[in-house]
């Protein structure tokens, strides 16, 4: 892996090849510079505070106002509708935090307007309206960050709506559901670049990652049992085991030619009898199969974002299923210090099978 | 390959094809021109790295496990032994893997934090009654040496928090224990009852002296050009504590002054601020361009002008809009400054 290429000599390298026209090799000329003009992240955090304070500011000037019902929900299309307009005629770092704010707020203001005016569960009818407006944002409102939480707000509207409908037996299938279109996107990305809908891919991602591991993290609610609510928030995670496990094994094996390339049956073997190994240990926990896909794809393509989300997650989870689990420390501690040996001893074995003395 | 220019990472060679339309071959290519895909070398190293990291982790986590489950039965010397044990084993891995590498660095903040865990349990043990803020005062005179051997500014920054919380901690215990409101925040937790200390000015000026020096002299020392004090973590973080001492107590001297209420603040806290931005907005735009540093001066400001305007401006239906056109002109007149200076010059991190 060579990280220390730029995209300069990438673009001149694909014209040399005949893959990019001359007008095109322009454009890249353009973004580059563009990418080189981005503020420091510092700036942006200053800029980014002021524009959600502003914002605030000034829906609370508008909400000196008072409204009936309907003019709340007037009131919040009219946000929306000039923050998506007002953001399409420039992406200034200021604009861009205010309108993304104007139209959170906005949403907020529709949501609770129309969910009053309907007859109905309130509730549902929020859930329903904030995932419909959520998935037309995503699409309307061109910005990376508003359209990660488009899909964080959509995600998490159809997770509420499940609980509302009492479904809870279909809790355990949304994580896997949502790595599962991750993966999708992620191995596609060559195509929907090509198609013209590459811009979505980047958001769609992240947005992805992040409802499922926040739907995995579900499965680790710890409730007194002293509370005696008997309200299950996540029923038999096994499911989420199995579901994850074989999206664990695909991408395993799309990776596999190239972590094996060289090696015989045998090797093919012991990996897979490894990765199976750690399905039945993942049996109870299956956020660490979620954390290992999302390393494994970030691996896979140099993407650190990726490999560091996986890791932290990893911890995350681990910690909070130790913390919340009803045994006793000792238990916990045996089965910690087993798993790591386990773990080590993987590692040796692998890095034989790969050819490399184990080291360190 | 150009080893200079905009560095091809995933996202922006992402960017790079979405901008262009790229085919899928294309694209492909442009993935691959990147080193972006992991070769076999590199899968092997993930997976040693990775399984490594992890198997260490759960046995260590095991292990402290294992001790909370019988840390109350455990005899005291035993307490001791495995702490101090600890100490000795981190310092031999720090010598071992040499005081530069990541593993000793990380070996000798180990056993730097130990130290104030070997104190705490003597505390414990021993119920000493001593005041906390002997604590951090000892531990932060223990682990000196091994800054000065260390050479990293993790192990500074340590030790310049430990100053700081041995000088609250002895202003608050010993010299001057709090009468105000204020006292309320303890309820909050540790770290809200932190924050609140500054609200009696003459303490914040001394953490403002206290953290305002150390910064002069590692900028000093850094221009000697010491290759470790390179680094702008250090300064940053003790920059941004130095203007909180100062820039708290102005914002409760404006909100303060029409209280009955008597606090302990003075105009101390002001002339300072005024002078720390001043200060800041010239050495760092002209002696040694820091942008962070400039923003954090810039941003102290905006936020005593908005305190101002609260204060003088009745909140009132049309306020708030005043105040958001306020707030917009001074943001967006800062990042265009800041904007503009990073063009004039290359700009430090």
């Amino acid at each position: 892996m060579q990280p220390a290429v730029s995209l300069e000599s990438i673009a001149r390298q694909l014209e040399s090849e005949g893959l990019v026209s001359e007008d095109k090799f322009t454009q890249a000329a353009a973004l580059i510079a563009r990418l080189r003009a981005v503020q420091p992240w510092y700036i942006r955090a200053m800029v980014g505070f002021g524009a959600w304070l502003a914002s605030l500011l000034l829906i609370g000037f508008v909400a000196g106002f008072s409204f009936a019902v309907g003019g709340v929900t007037l009131v919040g299309l009219v946000l929306i509708v000039t923050a998506v307009w007002l953001h399409r005629q420039s992406d200034n770092d200021f604009l861009v935090q205010a309108t993304l704010a104007a139209s959170l707020a906005g949403q907020g203001l529709l949501a609770w307007g129309v969910a009053d005016l309907m007859v109905g569960d309130t509730f549902k009818i929020g859930c329903s309206i904030v995932f419909v407006q959520s998935t037309l944002l995503f699409f309307l409102f061109p910005d990376r960050i508003h359209r990660v939480v488009m899909v964080l707000f959509a995600t998490s509207a159809m997770t509420a709506w499940v609980y509302a409908f009492k479904l809870n037996a279909v809790v355990p299938v949304l994580g896997p559901v949502f790595a599962a279109v991750l993966v999708l996107i992620y191995q596609n990305r060559p195509a929907l670049a090509g198609a013209g809908h590459g811009h979505y891919a980047r958001s769609l991602e992240t947005g992805l990652m992040l409802s499922a591991f926040g739907s995995l993290l579900l499965s680790t609610i710890y409730l007194l049992p002293e509370l005696g609510s008997g309200f299950d928030f996540y029923p038999r995670p096994w499911i989420s085991t199995i579901l994850l496990g074989a999206l664990f094994l695909y991408v395993g094996y799309r990776t596999s030619p190239v972590l094996l390339d060289g090696t015989g049956k045998g090797a093919s073997a012991i990996v897979y009898g490894l990765m199976i190994a750690v399905i039945v240990t993942a049996w109870p926990m299956p956020g660490l199969l979620l954390a290992l896909i999302v390393v494994i794809l970030g691996a896979a393509n140099g993407h650190r974002t990726f490999i560091g989300a996986g890791i932290v997650f990893f911890v995350v989870f681990v910690s909070a299923y130790f913390y919340g689990i009803e045994v006793s420390m000792l238990t916990k501690s045996i089965a910690l210090v087993s798993s790591g040996v386990a773990i080590l001893i993987a590692r040796w074995l692998l890095l034989r099978i790969m050819g490399v003395p184990a080291h360190g | 390959m150009g080893q200079t220019g905009t560095p091809a990472t995933h996202g922006s060679v992402h960017d790079l094809a979405v901008a262009l339309a790229l085919d899928d071959v294309a694209y492909r290519r442009a993935v691959d021109l990147a080193g972006l895909v992991a070769d076999r070398g590199d899968w092997r190293r993930y997976l040693d790295q990775f399984l490594v990291a992890v198997g260490a982790l759960l046995i260590v986590a095991g292990i402290t496990a294992f001790f909370a489950w019988n840390w109350a039965y455990l005899h005291q010397m035993a307490k001791f032994a495995l702490i101090q044990g600890g100490i000795v084993a981190a310092v031999l891995i720090a010598w071992r893997l040499q005081l530069d590498s990541i593993g000793g660095r990380a070996s000798l903040f180990a056993a730097a934090f130990l130290v104030g865990t070997l104190f705490a349990v003597f505390g414990q043990v021993y119920q000493t009654g001593a005041d906390p803020y002997g604590l951090f005062l000892v531990w932060a005179v223990l682990i000196l040496p091994l800054a000065l051997i260390g050479r990293q500014p993790g192990l500074w920054l340590l030790f310049q928090l430990l100053l700081n919380l041995a000088l609250i901690l002895y202003w608050i215990q010993v010299l001057h224990p709090p009468d105000g409101w204020w006292q309320v925040s303890q309820l909050l937790g540790p770290l809200v009852w932190l924050a609140t200390t500054v609200m009696d000015s003459r303490l914040a000026t001394w953490l403002f002296a206290l953290n305002a020096s150390a910064i002069v002299i590692w900028e000093l020392a850094a221009n000697r050009g010491i290759a470790w004090l390179q680094g702008r973590t250090y300064p940053r973080v003790l920059a941004l504590i130095a203007l909180y001492t100062v820039l708290g107590p102005t914002v409760v001297v404006i909100f303060g002054a029409a209280s009955d209420h008597r606090v302990n603040i003075g105009v101390v806290s002001p002339v300072l601020f005024a002078a720390a931005v001043l200060l800041t907005l010239w050495y760092y735009q002209y002696r040694k361009l820091d942008l962070f540093m400039l923003t954090a001066a810039l941003f102290g400001t905006i936020l005593v002008v908005m305190a101002l305007a609260i204060r003088l401006e009745v909140i009132a239906f049309g306020g708030a809009l005043f105040l958001a056109v306020l707030l917009i002109g001074q943001v967006a007149g800062a990042a265009l400054w800041l904007r503009s200076i990073a063009e004039r010059r290359p700009v430090a991190g």
